[in-house]
């Protein structure tokens, strides 16, 4: 059984700060995406997904002393990862290390449990307040080594002190899937026992104005899959889930797995550094090669919880490849970048916790303020709302994307384990 | 079990640009801060391709396409990065015009720039290539997480090939950051240097291959327990390791490598090379170049020594970074 399951899962986003109630709200329509309220920025003009804290209720929520120097990634990353295993049954907090040390030591040899993250801004958030104390003075110094995506990771490993592997992807808005992915391997060349995959990311004013640069923000609510979109709305969070192999979790009873990660791929467009090519290339060649590593066909997937980031230029190159890979049988299609603005380097673990409660619960979330059908795409993404949010029939597998900078496309698949 | 070659590796460093020449006459250097020596890249590049692109990009793609064409390959099955810092240059730059002058008439191209995956990204635009395309950020071991990447794909035959790089560059300000925080430019440290090598892995042997890869391994140890690798490593002819004269560093190897590996000559690259977040792909490529050459030169000796011949060897590069992680990869000549 080289099978790869998913055994627990963590999240926190603007949909709010557990697995239960990002449900909620998906199936409550609403959407978590506001006006600024926690980054102090210049560009007040454009709404925002924030997590709903500060990072001092954060780090109360985590029993954190108030001098350690910590980043607002790291501290998401914390709070989505304590859900993720406890979801899983692990024991994990550091008050309970004895507990641990049992678990850990109940086979012949210490589980060796992997941290893989995702994070491109990584400390930005503290650099870009601190950036000429740093130069300046050395009133910030702590804050000079939590400035990089490697020590974003630690920050969240040493945390738990359980972790005897850790790596960080960073590529870009893809880091999260890509985590997940390596996830995978690391399982499947018997690397690791139980791998915790996802990733973090908090918005930053550099990010905020790099997207401003490029003019990708849109001013409005926005309007994935739509005729009148007019950019992303930029969203923050962490999310992870718990990995472990079939042959490991089934000759137990615990813990009852959440879903299978049956097939990933990543590819890359290699058209531009920040822009998708116009037919998609990259887009279908990973949706085309997650669904050979699964050994599936385009008719088994019931739901594509697309990358759709309501730019005019994502959302038209990853609709063409949709077109193109599954012709006339195209599954519901949803981008849920409307409830929790792009994640950037979590999106692929926000996605995923997000795909996998679709599976579980046997719903697709909507495609929020949808009106308008792009002309040049065969079809109109998942609106349906009639009666109930529930569709007739069960979702079984689902694949979701996420597409970064440099055209590095990933697309994982979930199937409910049978 | 596939076996995994490197087939090609070259580098701009500190050293003479895409040259192994120092490996008779290594470049000295006393500053505490060294910059790559690069070369003229308007031999190589169009002007407004040399323009365009910021050093670290430059550097990168001029030595992955010098690691594909000198193993014939234009299409690798991975592209796979390792940077510690990214593009720390032009993030540098959009971050420093933000905050001083505000949020308005910000550059698009820095920011475009300024993410890590921009390397291994745009040595896929150039080589016009669709596969897996991967990069990893973790401080002092970026670059084995890339090399562990490709490393499980090609063992398991998912891919055939992969173009691992390990570049970081560094700015004169953010060394002076980096030695605020005592990781470079102490006293007796080796230089603080910049990184781009590019290597060739390869499941086929060929004219140019260097040795084999034989494991690759990674330990995170937060809280300094003894380090104990799972792998037996037997057999070990010499130990690579990156000491860089300060004791708080260096003493992590000695007792490790003391413990682990009592009796092994150790061998040093960061004198030669320089410290970086990637400095360990160095690592890697003098110890490559001493099994395909079958020698090891008397100045990467720890303790200083004669040249040495080498018939068939195991060479194994030890890395640690902070004392929390530690790495390893075991070198074999074919």
């Amino acid at each position: 059984m080289n099978r790869i399951l998913i055994t627990g899962m963590g999240i926190v986003s603007a949909l709010g700060n557990s697995v239960g109630e990002t449900l909620q709200s998906l199936r409550e329509n609403r959407s978590g995406i506001a006006s600024l309220r926690y980054l102090k920025t210049a560009h007040t003009e454009f709404p925002v997904g924030e997590v709903k804290m500060t990072d001092g209720e954060m780090t109360a929520l985590l029993n954190i002393p108030e001098n350690v120097p910590t980043t607002r990634t790291a501290l998401m990353g914390m709070l989505a990862v304590r859900e993720a295993l406890a979801s899983a049954g692990l024991a994990f907090s550091i008050d309970r290390r004895g507990q641990l040390q049992s678990i850990m030591q109940s086979k012949e040899s210490p589980l060796r449990i992997a941290l893989v993250s995702g994070t491109t801004v990584g400390g930005m958030d503290k650099s870009e307040r601190f950036y000429l104390d740093f130069l300046e003075n050395d009133t910030k110094n702590a804050y000079i080594s939590t400035h990089d995506c490697g020590a974003c990771t630690e920050k969240i490993a040493d945390y738990f002190d359980i972790f005897s592997q850790v790596d960080t992807v960073s590529t870009s808005c893809s880091s999260a899937a890509n985590a997940i992915l390596l996830g995978a391997e690391l399982l499947k060349n018997d690397r690791a026992d139980i791998v915790v995959a996802g990733g973090s990311e908090c918005i930053t004013k550099f990010h905020l104005n790099g997207f401003n640069t490029l003019m990708i923000l849109d001013k409005a609510m926005c309007r994935p899959f739509d005729a009148t979109r007019a950019g992303l709305n930029l969203g923050e969070g962490a999310a992870y889930v718990v990995m472990q192999r079939g042959r490991d979790v089934l000759n137990t009873s615990e813990p009852k797995p959440l879903c299978e990660l049956s097939g990933y791929a990543n590819t890359c467009d290699a058209f531009h550094q920040t822009a998708s090519s116009p037919d998609g290339e990259g887009a279908y060649l990973a949706m085309k090669c997650a669904l050979e590593n699964a050994g599936l066909q385009p008719a088994d997937i019931d739901y594509i919880n697309a990358h759709g980031t309501g730019t005019q230029n994502n959302d038209m190159s990853e609709g063409r490849a949709i077109m193109r890979l599954f012709g006339h049988k195209i599954p519901p299609v949803s981008s849920t970048k409307a409830f929790t603005g792009h994640t950037t380097s979590a999106s692929g673990g926000v996605e995923a916790v997000i795909s996998i409660l679709a599976l579980q619960h046997d719903f697709i979330p909507i495609n929020l303020n949808f009106s308008e059908k792009m002309a040049e795409l065969p079809f109109t993404p998942y609106i349906k709302m009639e009666n109930s949010d529930r569709v007739q029939k069960s979702v079984r597998t689902v694949l979701s994307n996420s597409f970064g900078f440099g055209g590095n496309d990933t697309s994982l698949i979930f199937s409910k384990t049978l | 079990m596939n076996s995994i070659y490197i087939n090609s590796i070259k580098h701009i460093s500190a050293q003479k640009p895409l040259s192994d020449e120092w490996f008779d006459e290594p470049v000295q250097n006393s500053e505490n801060y060294v910059r790559a020596t690069d070369p003229d890249f308007k031999q190589y590049f169009a002007p407004n391709t040399a323009r365009r692109l910021g050093k670290i990009l430059k550097r990168a793609l001029l030595v992955s396409q010098a690691a594909m064409k000198n193993d014939d390959v234009s299409q690798p099955d991975a592209i796979i990065t390792g940077t510690g810092l990214g593009c720390i240059e032009n993030t540098e730059l959009f971050l420093d015009k933000m905050v001083r002058e505000g949020e308005e008439l910000l550059n698009p191209t820095q920011f475009m720039q300024s993410t890590h995956n921009t390397v291994s990204s745009l040595v896929a635009i150039e080589a016009k290539c669709h596969n897996y395309n991967m990069t990893y950020s973790h401080k002092g071991i970026s670059f084995e997480c890339a090399l562990q990447d490709a490393f499980l794909q090609m063992q398991s035959g998912k891919i055939q090939n992969a173009l691992v790089g390990a570049h970081d560059e560094m700015t004169p300000a953010y060394f002076t950051l980096l030695k605020k925080v005592g990781y470079l430019g102490q006293s007796n440290q080796t230089f603080a240097g910049e990184s781009a090598v590019a290597m060739m892995l390869s499941n086929r042997k060929a004219k140019n291959t260097f040795c084999k890869i034989d494991a690759i391994e990674k330990v995170y140890n937060g809280f300094g327990l003894p380090v104990k690798p799972a792998m037996t490593y037997t057999g070990i002819d010499f130990v690579m390791v990156g000491t860089n004269g300060v004791a708080e560093n260096d003493n992590i190897y000695f007792e490790n490598c003391v413990r682990l590996f009592p009796n092994v000559p150790l061998l040093q690259y960061k004198h030669i090379f320089g410290e970086s977040y990637t400095a360990p792909a160095f690592g890697v490529y003098a110890a490559a170049l001493c099994l395909k050459n079958g020698k090891i030169p008397g100045f990467l000796f720890a303790e200083k020594g004669a040249d040495c011949k080498l018939a068939s060897a195991k060479i194994l590069c030890y890395n640690q970074f902070e004392g929390k992680n530690h790495t390893f990869i075991l070198l074999s000549n074919v």
